[in-house]
């Protein structure tokens, strides 16, 4: 192939690059001086600013009762608003490309046959290059991210919290958490064991839940507070949170576990820790750890 | 009868055969469903009969139901399978095998179907493309099924204000629809189009176990009255997962779903070896690797992964009878049985499972681009290279379905590792498909317009994915309805829009028709913006905080549910109007002609209908596949700029 | 079967049984890779449970260490662990039949037609020998099938082996028969060679049966949580 020295008009004197080849931008300038490259490019933008708002409105929905409730759901919401913002442009060209397929590239109707138009591209290096380094970025920050909040989740909650990271009043609640068909039954061990089916929590004082099943599998879900563990029969699981805010919150079963898995609900009461022991008392239930 | 140095004229050349026991087709004369149904029947009303008589009135089984309706129900199923499978002819093979009664090639023709006409599809036989329409038909009725089933769920959903079934009917249709819709899914690609046409696709003229290929298919039918029949006996009563002990307090029902597992595990185990070996020892001559068209890779990445994994499901199911029937104890704790291990027995499968049926249907539409597209399919090897990075992690992902359990909080860190991991090939699979569509002149036609919907769907699918594969976020996500929108638009918006398009593609080849694309692009979008309705709403409830599985909810989810059932409705709809293109076309449609589609892959340039042995001379293949388009106009741009450097290489290099 | 001067072809296709005989042996490998997925589930059940020890309901009730069992089922119990050798018993018998197997498939591959019969009819008779044998295992267990999670794991490993047990004979009956017709000789002899590969899997599976029977007993869960209770048991 010969070397033809062609610089498009207009371009200023660039200094001799050390190998044969232009300069990058110089090639990137090119490719987007192609109608498809911009259109796309505009598309995705286009397209991007539509889906962002997304990243909010997820939210919205998810705290129609009051959450969030809790640091965990707290952690929850801002993991899926980030990973909504960073799936939005990856989403957005793919669409640019949907919809500029339809609308930018000619297309044909009929019957007939058409005759072969399309460039016969196998590969471009180029772009599958970047497709593979970007979503490998994003799978990569992704679990960076979920191992690092899942490790900062765990130690908040089952039960390695340390001393001097306990607010207020350092002895954790703990709450025996039983579910069965179709109730849920908390017991207060460090209370004189007294049980309720309503789930009363101290808002600022961390709970471990110890959980299990006389029957089949069910899953404790308190909704507000983002924490959810399945109920075993013949296992205890843990899990905990620290509620900090105060109100009206729901207990749902989220395992089908029978014919009236949908009325398995309750509720949680989140109380000032002041109304929280008077509760206690009132139940019959002096604190006895 | 001719002695044993007979001679017959096999595909050109003269070959020795075994002695021909009477006419050609021996016994087979005589098989096919009607003796398959008395022989079932029969056997079943024996079974029942004997064990009914067998058992002490006063049996009981551990959980203290009565004892005799599960031995009977489990008999019947039994006694059914065997006989239908028998009289349909299925162990003739192997007992002739067994006698030493090899068959001639005359006996081959006349299992092929051979002048049969339309009695073939009736019977037990083993062409390939004969195997294919069955199941197409197959598939049509089990997904119907599940829609149906559907349509009932929805409508219970949508009805807030009363019930419309009652709790345990609605658990098991929800149960019964999933499975059903697994099923389907599992064979909707798998079954009608990598019977039919990848053999033809790779220059064969059957597959490598023809018996083997009609065994596959007759023991769906034979698992396909257990499930149906389970609804009458009770029903499932659980989700389609059927957790342990949840099950075992079930009614006779289950027996149903379990035995319907067992004999379909056998069914796809039987169908993956069959298509495994075909792919690997019978592509034409010069059809190396690299000549492979991208469907076979699919179909052999479904098979492989379908082939380790099912036997797991099964077990489970096998397992799951054993605890009911004999009172072992592998899932009850009251005596050393663990939830957990059927749970991670179930997920075994039930991940690589996922992509048996996403894989295919990917793999069919990346065959259809660059049909309609004229174009070559994008970086061939980067699709190859997405399958078999799906393949590599399917088996490493399955305890993202267990986050939840407590099985083993420490190895939900791995499992999170590898799950967004496998979002990585999956993803090349989405590259391939924009790079084929990227500068492409597009030809409209009904098959190639699914790739929208599909794209767009796996998009939102593959998002919503990513959510739920984030151990906290599922700690709010997981047994909510946001997993269930997750996986209908993945299994649904993804998988079943590009099987719709994959069945327009190869209609014609099939029926020998053309597909009505008016009407069926009237369904598809339908059905597809009825899909958007239904299951986009459906996040807004999952998100709200709606458990799934439940009848009854709080008012709060009241209008999602409402839009929901609307959107359903919609899709019913247009999935109507898709079976009812598919049918009346089959029956009224134009005449095809062999390639309507212009396509340069080997199973269109054989004549329509395709006749018994495929070719009559078996294909030298000397090109890569895709060979279409024209050289890039912006070549010569680049070349001027470039010099020697080229890095965007293209025409028909790979 | 006629005099043929060039390799023996496929009376159905015509393709050269070389081709055929590869094929079954593509075929073979399959089978055997759903086969180990199976017996891999049962395994994993096995050794599971016995690391779980759920509600201390591993060991049949008669072997237990900790007092109290579960709820349901009475202390006293003479259900206990059942003996390793005829685990292992069983395992040579299936190993004796594979060899016969090999022996009979190596004769027969080196022309010797009355080799390959006799080591058919000897891997046929070894495996109803031991088709016969693990039925006595299993009517002499000393526990049922409703004696906790051991017994139950071992009782399915034992129908697996039944059911292969069961596969062989049918197989052999063939390959012995096939052989008494000349089916199969010294010109195609695959299925000889495929039902020997498939015998060394058997012996596989058979042998990962007894390891988990003779040394996973006991189970190393020695306080498991009493059911529906948030206690551990003594």
């Amino acid at each position: 192939m010969t070397t033809t020295d062609i610089r498009p008009s207009g371009q200023p004197d660039e200094p001799e690059a050390p190998t044969n080849r232009p300069p990058s931008m110089h090639r990137v300038k090119m490719w987007l001086r192609r109608p498809y490259a911009r259109g796309i490019l505009v598309l995705t933008v286009v397209i991007g600013f539509l889906l962002l708002p997304l990243c909010w409105l997820l939210l919205a929905a998810m705290n129609q009762t009051g959450a969030p409730a809790s640091p965990i759901m707290r952690d929850i919401e801002q993991t899926v608003f980030v990973f909504t913002l960073i799936s939005i442009p990856i989403t957005a060209f793919v669409f640019a490309v949907l919809v500029y397929s339809l609308l930018g590239w000619k297309h044909i109707s009929g019957d007939e046959v058409p005759a072969d138009q399309s460039p016969a591209i196998r590969s471009n290096t180029i772009g599958v290059v970047m497709w593979t380094a970007v979503s490998s970025l994003l799978a990569f920050f992704l679990v960076v991210w979920g191992l690092v909040e899942l490790a900062q989740i765990t130690a908040n909650s089952y039960g390695t919290i340390p001393a001097d990271e306990q607010p207020g009043d350092s002895q954790a609640l703990i709450v025996n958490v039983t579910g069965q068909q179709w109730v849920w039954t908390f017991e207060y061990p460090q209370y004189d064991g007294i049980t309720s089916e309503t789930l009363y929590l101290a808002k600022d004082r961390p709970v471990y839940f110890n959980v299990t099943s006389k029957d089949v599998i069910h899953n404790f879900w308190a909704v507000e507070l983002g924490v959810k563990i399945d109920a075993n029969p013949g296992a205890i699981t843990q899990t905990g949170v620290t509620p900090d805010k105060l109100g009206n919150f729901n207990v749902r079963c989220a395992e089908l576990c029978g014919m009236h898995h949908a009325y398995m609900e309750t509720g949680i009461q989140v109380l000032e820790k002041k109304d929280f022991n008077s509760w206690a008392r009132e139940m019959g239930g002096g604190k006895t750890a | 009868m001719s002695t044993a140095t007979a001679t017959a004229n096999v595909f050109g050349s003269e070959v020795p055969q075994p002695a021909q026991h009477g006419q050609p087709g021996g016994i087979m004369r005589r098989l096919n469903f009607v003796t398959g149904l008395i022989g079932g029947l029969a056997l079943a009303t024996i079974a029942g009969v004997v064990t009914n008589i067998l058992t002490p009135s006063g049996a009981s089984t551990a959980t203290f139901a009565p004892a005799a309706p599960d031995y009977v129900y489990l008999a019947v199923l039994l006694g059914w399978v065997i006989g239908f499978m028998a009289g349909m002819g299925a162990f003739v093979g192997p007992i002739r095998w067994l006698l030493g009664r090899d068959i001639t090639h005359a006996d081959a023709e006349y299992l092929a179907g051979k002048d049969l006409g339309w009695k073939r599809y009736w019977k037990f036989t083993t062409d390939h493309k004969v195997v294919g329409v069955q199941y197409l038909i197959m598939v049509m009725i089990i997904l119907g099924f599940g829609g149906l089933l559907a349509m009932l769920i929805r409508t219970e959903l949508g009805v807030t204000w009363a019930e419309v079934f009652s709790p345990s009917f609605y658990n098991s249709i929800i149960g019964t629809h999933g499975i059903a819709m697994i099923i389907g899914m599992i064979i909707v690609v798998m079954g009608p189009i990598a019977n039919f046409i990848v053999p033809i696709m790779i220059g064969a003229r059957d597959m490598a176990f023809p018996r083997l290929n009609a065994l596959s298919l007759w023991l769906l039918v034979a698992a396909t009255p257990c499930l149906i029949s389970s609804l009458f006996q009770g029903g499932v009563q659980d989700g389609w997962s059927v957790y342990q002990p949840l099950a075992s307090q079930g009614p006779p029902g289950m027996l149903g779903y379990q035995m319907t597992i067992i004999v379909f595990a056998f069914s796809t185990g039987v169908a993956s070896v069959n298509l495994m070996v075909t792919t690997l020892t019978m592509r034409a001559k010069g059809m190396t690797w690299s000549r492979t068209p991208i469907l076979v890779y699919g179909v052999f990445a479904a098979a492989l992964m379908g082939l380790y994994a099912f036997p797991f499901y099964q077990y489970s199911q096998i397992l799951a009878m054993s605890d009911r029937i004999f009172n072992t104890s592998f899932f009850d704790p009251l005596e050393g049985g663990s939830v957990w291990l059927y749970e991670n027995l179930f997920w075994l499968l039930g991940h690589p499972e996922v992509y048996v049926i996403i894989i295919p249907s990917a793999a069919v539409l990346m065959e259809i681009l660059p049909v309609f597209y004229r174009k070559p399919l994008f970086s061939f090897n980067f699709a190859v290279a997405g399958i078999v990075g799906v393949v590599a992690l399917s088996g490493l992902v399955w305890a993202h379905h267990m986050y939840m359990t407590g099985w083993a909080p420490a190895v939900n860190y791995p499992f999170m590792l590898s799950t967004e991991m496998i979002s990585i090939p999956v993803g090349f699979l989405v590259l391939v498909a924009i790079g084929t569509m990227w500068r492409g002149v597009v030809w409209t036609r009904l098959p190639v317009m699914a790739i929208y919907a599909v794209i767009f769907n796996k998009m939102i699918g593959g998002v919503t994915g990513i959510y739920l594969s984030d151990v906290p976020v599922d700690q709010y996500m997981h047994g909510s309805m946001f997993v269930v929108a997750h996986f209908h638009y993945m299994l649904m918006g993804a998988g079943l829009f590009g099987a719709m398009g994959g069945v327009a593609f190869y209609f014609s080849k099939m029926t020998g028709r053309m597909l009505d694309e008016r009407a069926g692009s009237i369904g598809l979008w339908t059905a597809f913006v009825g899909f958007q309705i239904t299951f986009g709403s459906m996040f807004v409830a999952g998100l709200q905080g709606q458990p799934r599985r439940v009848l009854q909810f709080d008012s709060l989810f009241n209008i999602s549910n409402w839009i929901s059932t609307i959107g359903a409705y919609i899709i019913g709809i247009g999935m109507l109007i898709f079976l009812g293109a598919i049918i009346s076309s089959w029956m009224y449609g134009e005449k095809a002609t062999s390639n309507p589609f212009g396509s340069k892959s080997l199973e269109w340039q054989t004549p329509t209908p395709v006749p018994l042995e495929n070719f009559a001379v078996l294909p030298v293949v000397t090109e890569k596949p895709y060979d279409y388009g024209v050289p890039d106009p912006y070549q010569k741009e680049l070349a001027a700029v470039d010099g020697d450097f080229d890095t965007q290489k293209v025409g028909s290099q790979s | 079967m006629s005099a043929e001067t060039h390799q023996p072809l496929s009376p159905t296709t015509g393709e050269p049984m070389t081709t055929i005989a590869r094929r079954a042996k593509a075929g073979l490998w399959t089978l055997i890779v759903m086969d180990v997925s199976g017996t891999l589930a049962l395994i994993i059940s096995y050794t599971y449970l016995w690391s779980l020890n759920v509600n201390g309901g591993w060991a049949p009730p008669g072997a237990s260490l900790t007092d109290a069992q579960t709820n349901a089922v009475p202390a006293k119990s003479s259900a206990t662990f059942a003996a390793d050798w005829p685990f292992w018993a069983i395992f040579g018998i299936v190993v004796l039949a594979t060899i016969a197997m090999w022996f009979g498939y190596r004769e027969g591959k080196r022309g010797n037609h009355a080799g390959l019969i006799v080591g058919a009819g000897a891997a046929l008779l070894i495996s109803i020998g031991g088709l016969v044998a693990q039925w006595m295992q299993i009517s002499t267990f000393p526990f049922g099938a409703g004696n906790g999670a051991y017994a139950s794991a071992v009782l399915l490993l034992c129908a697996s082996n039944i059911f292969h047990f069961l596969m062989l004979i049918f197989l052999l009956t063939g390959i012995f028969n096939r052989a008494r017709k000349g089916l199969i000789n010294k010109s195609v002899y695959f299925q000889a060679q495929l039902m020997s590969y498939w015998m060394v899997w058997i012996c596989i599976a058979f042998l990962l049966g007894a390891l988990c029977t003779t040394f996973l007993q006991v189970s190393p869960n020695t306080d498991p949580a009493i059911f529906g209770t948030f206690q551990q048991q003594q």
